[in-house]
C-alpha cells in the first residue's frame, strides 16, 4: 500500500506527457479527419532535434523547445497539402487512404532514423535531469524527479495554451466552426485549406516538443515512435473521437495504468493491460469514456 | 447595376447533370426569388454562386466582375452570404459563439460587439438564449441565429435556401417578415423557396425551375395570371 501514492503521482506526470500529444493529435483529427499514424514518429524527430541541439549549441533542452517548435511546425504546414490531396482524390475511401498513407510515411520515417541515427538509444541531459523532491507526509514516502516535474509543468502550459487559442481567438473560433461544419465554416469566410495546414503544423509543432521533452525524461531511439504512436491512439479513442475535453482524463488514466503496471505487475505487460481496458470500456461505452466521440 | 448576374451555368456532379446552363441576375436592393419542386436544382444554384460546387460551364459576375472559380471564403468576403438549408449550424457552439463566427472576416470582426447588439436587437430571443448550444434550439430560433450569423457577415446580397423548411406556421410568417423587414431596408436578397404562395407575394421578380432549367419568369403577379405556369408549377 504504501507505493500506491508513488504510483499515483508517478501516473500523473507521465500522463501530463501525454496529454500534451493526445491533444494536438486530437484537434488534427477533429479539423482533418485524419487519424495519423505517424505521430510518434513526428515525437521521434522532435527527440533527435533536441538531442543533437542540445549536443551543438550546448543549450537546455527547454531553451530549445520554442525553435525546435517553429522548425517543426512550418514541416507540418508544408506537408498538411499533400495530406490533404491524398484525402481529396476521388479514387478510393479517404479515411483509409488517410490511414494507409500516415501509416506508410510513419514506416519511412522510421527507416530514415534508423539509417541516419543508428540503433542506439540516448538520452538528452537538461539542468533539471538530476535532482528530485522528496515529500514525507502521513507516513508515506513521495520522490518527485525534477525533470519530471518540469515536463508536467510544460504539459500544463501547452494544454491552457491550446485551450486559450481554440476558446478566445478568432482563430480557434474558426477551427472549432471547421471541425463541426465544413461547409458552414466555408460560408463564413474560414478558408479551410488554410487553417487545416495551419492546424497541422500546430500539432506537428507541439508533438516534436514534447518530443525533445521526452528525449529529456525517458530516452531518444530511432524506434520509439511506435509506442507514442498507440498511446495517441488510446488516448483519443478512449476520450472519444474528436471530444478535446476528455482528452486530459483519457490521457492521465493512461498514465496511472502504465505506472501501477510498472510497480505492482509486470511492466512487459503494461500494453496488454491498456489494450483490454481499451476493449473493456469501447463493449460499454463505444464514443469513449464520456459518450461524446464520433 | 447588376449585383448577381448567372450566365449559362451549368453544374455537373460526376455523370448527372444538375444545371443546364441557367442565366439569371439580380439587380440591387431587389428581393429576386427562385421557385421550383424538390431536385429542380435551386440548391445547386445557390452553391454554385458562393463557389461550393465547381461550374462546367458559364460564368457568375458579382458587381460586374467574374467570381466563379474563386473559393468559397473568397466570395463571402465580397458580401455574398448563404442562410443554407436545414440552417447548418455550428450543434455544439453556443449561441453568441455561432453568431461570433459570423464576423470571422477581417472586414467585419472589428466592428463585431456592435453588429452583435444590432442582431440581439433584431432577434431578442437570441440574447436570452446566448450561452445555450445551438442543438438545443427549437427549429425557429435556430432559423434565427442562422439569419442572424448572415448578419453578423455585413452583407451586400443574402441567399435564403428554404428558410421555411420544416418550421410551424406562425414562425414560417415570422421568417417571411424578417426577410421582407431587410429587404426595405435596403438589402438585396435571393430567396429560394418550395412555399409558393407567400414567395410570390413578398418577391419583386421571380423565376421559375424545373429539371435544372429556367422555364419561366416575371413578376409574381405575372406568372399568377400565366395559366400554364400556374398549372404546371405554381400547384393553384
Amino acid at each position: 500500500m504504501e507505493l500506491l501514492p508513488q504510483a499515483l503521482m508517478d501516473g500523473i506526470l507521465l500522463g501530463g506527457i501525454y496529454i500534451t500529444i493526445a491533444i494536438a493529435f486530437s484537434l488534427t483529427y477533429g479539423v482533418m479527419h485524419i487519424i495519423d499514424f505517424a505521430v510518434g514518429e513526428w515525437i521521434m524527430f522532435g527527440a533527435f532535434a533536441g538531442y543533437y541541439l542540445n549536443k551543438w549549441t550546448g543549450l537546455d533542452p527547454f531553451l530549445l523547445l520554442p525553435f525546435v517548435f517553429l522548425i517543426f511546425a512550418l514541416i507540418g504546414y508544408l506537408i498538411q497539402p499533400v495530406i490533404h490531396r491524398v484525402l481529396s482524390g476521388n479514387k478510393g475511401n479517404p479515411l483509409l487512404m488517410g490511414l494507409v498513407f500516415t501509416f506508410g510515411l510513419a514506416i519511412m520515417f522510421q527507416g530514415i532514423a534508423l539509417t541516419v541515427f543508428g540503433f542506439y538509444s540516448n538520452s538528452t541531459p537538461s539542468v533539471f535531469s538530476e535532482g528530485s523532491f522528496f515529500i514525507e507526509k502521513f507516513g508515506f514516502f513521495l520522490t518527485i524527479s525534477s525533470i519530471r516535474l518540469a515536463g508536467l509543468i510544460y504539459a500544463l502550459a501547452i494544454t491552457a495554451a491550446l485551450h486559450y487559442l481554440l476558446k478566445k481567438t478568432n482563430f480557434g473560433l474558426g477551427v472549432r466552426a471547421l471541425a463541426l461544419n465544413r461547409d458552414s465554416a466555408g460560408l463564413m469566410g474560414v478558408n479551410g485549406k488554410q487553417t487545416a495546414s495551419l492546424v497541422y503544423g500546430l500539432y506537428v509543432g507541439v508533438s516534436a516538443m514534447t518530443g525533445v521533452l521526452i528525449g529529456c525524461i525517458l530516452s531518444v531511439s530511432a524506434q520509439m515512435g511506435t509506442e507514442y504512436t498507440i498511446f495517441a491512439f488510446f488516448v483519443v479513442v478512449l476520450a472519444g473521437m474528436g471530444y478535446l475535453a476528455g482528452v486530459p482524463w483519457a490521457a492521465l488514466l493512461l498514465g496511472m495504468v502504465q505506472s501501477i503496471f510498472l510497480i505492482y505487475f509486470n511492466p512487459g505487460h503494461t500494453l496488454l493491460a491498456v489494450f483490454a481496458i481499451l476493449y473493456i470500456i469501447l463493449l460499454i461505452s463505444p464514443r469513449g469514456l464520456f459518450g461524446r466521440g464520433v | 447595376m447588376n449585383v448577381l448576374d448567372v450566365k449559362d451555368v451549368a453544374v455537373k456532379y460526376g455523370d448527372l447533370q444538375a444545371l443546364w446552363g441557367i442565366s439569371f441576375s439580380v439587380k440591387k436592393g431587389q428581393l429576386v426569388a427562385l421557385i421550383g419542386a424538390n431536385g429542380a436544382g435551386k440548391t445547386t444554384t445557390l452553391k454554385s454562386i458562393c463557389g461550393l460546387v465547381p461550374l462546367a460551364g458559364g460564368e457568375i459576375k458579382h458587381n460586374g466582375s467574374v467570381i466563379s472559380g474563386q473559393p468559397v471564403h473568397k466570395v463571402v468576403d465580397l458580401g455574398i452570404t448563404l442562410v443554407p438549408e436545414g440552417r447548418q449550424l455550428f450543434s455544439k457552439m453556443t449561441v453568441e459563439e455561432n453568431l461570433l463566427v459570423g464576423a470571422y472576416l477581417k472586414r467585419t470582426h472589428s466592428k463585431r460587439a456592435a453588429t452583435l447588439k444590432h442582431v440581439y436587437t433584431v432577434f431578442p430571443r437570441l440574447e436570452e438564449r446566448r450561452n445555450q448550444t445551438a442543438e438545443t434550439l427549437s427549429g425557429g430560433e435556430q432559423q434565427m441565429v442562422a439569419i442572424g450569423r448572415a448578419l453578423m457577415q455585413d452583407p451586400q446580397v443574402i441567399m435564403f435556401d428554404e428558410p421555411s423548411l420544416g418550421l410551424a406556421p406562425l414562425m414560417v410568417k415570422e421568417v417571411f417578415n424578417v426577410i421582407q423587414e431587410l429587404h426595405r431596408q435596403g438589402l438585396t436578397i435571393f430567396l429560394v423557396e418550395q412555399n409558393v404562395h407567400q414567395t410570390l407575394k413578398v418577391a419583386d421578380y421571380c423565376y421559375v425551375m424545373e429539371n435544372g432549367r429556367i422555364v419561366g419568369e416575371g413578376t409574381g403577379k405575372q406568372l399568377e395570371a400565366d395559366e400554364s405556369i400556374r398549372e404546371a408549377y405554381l400547384g393553384f
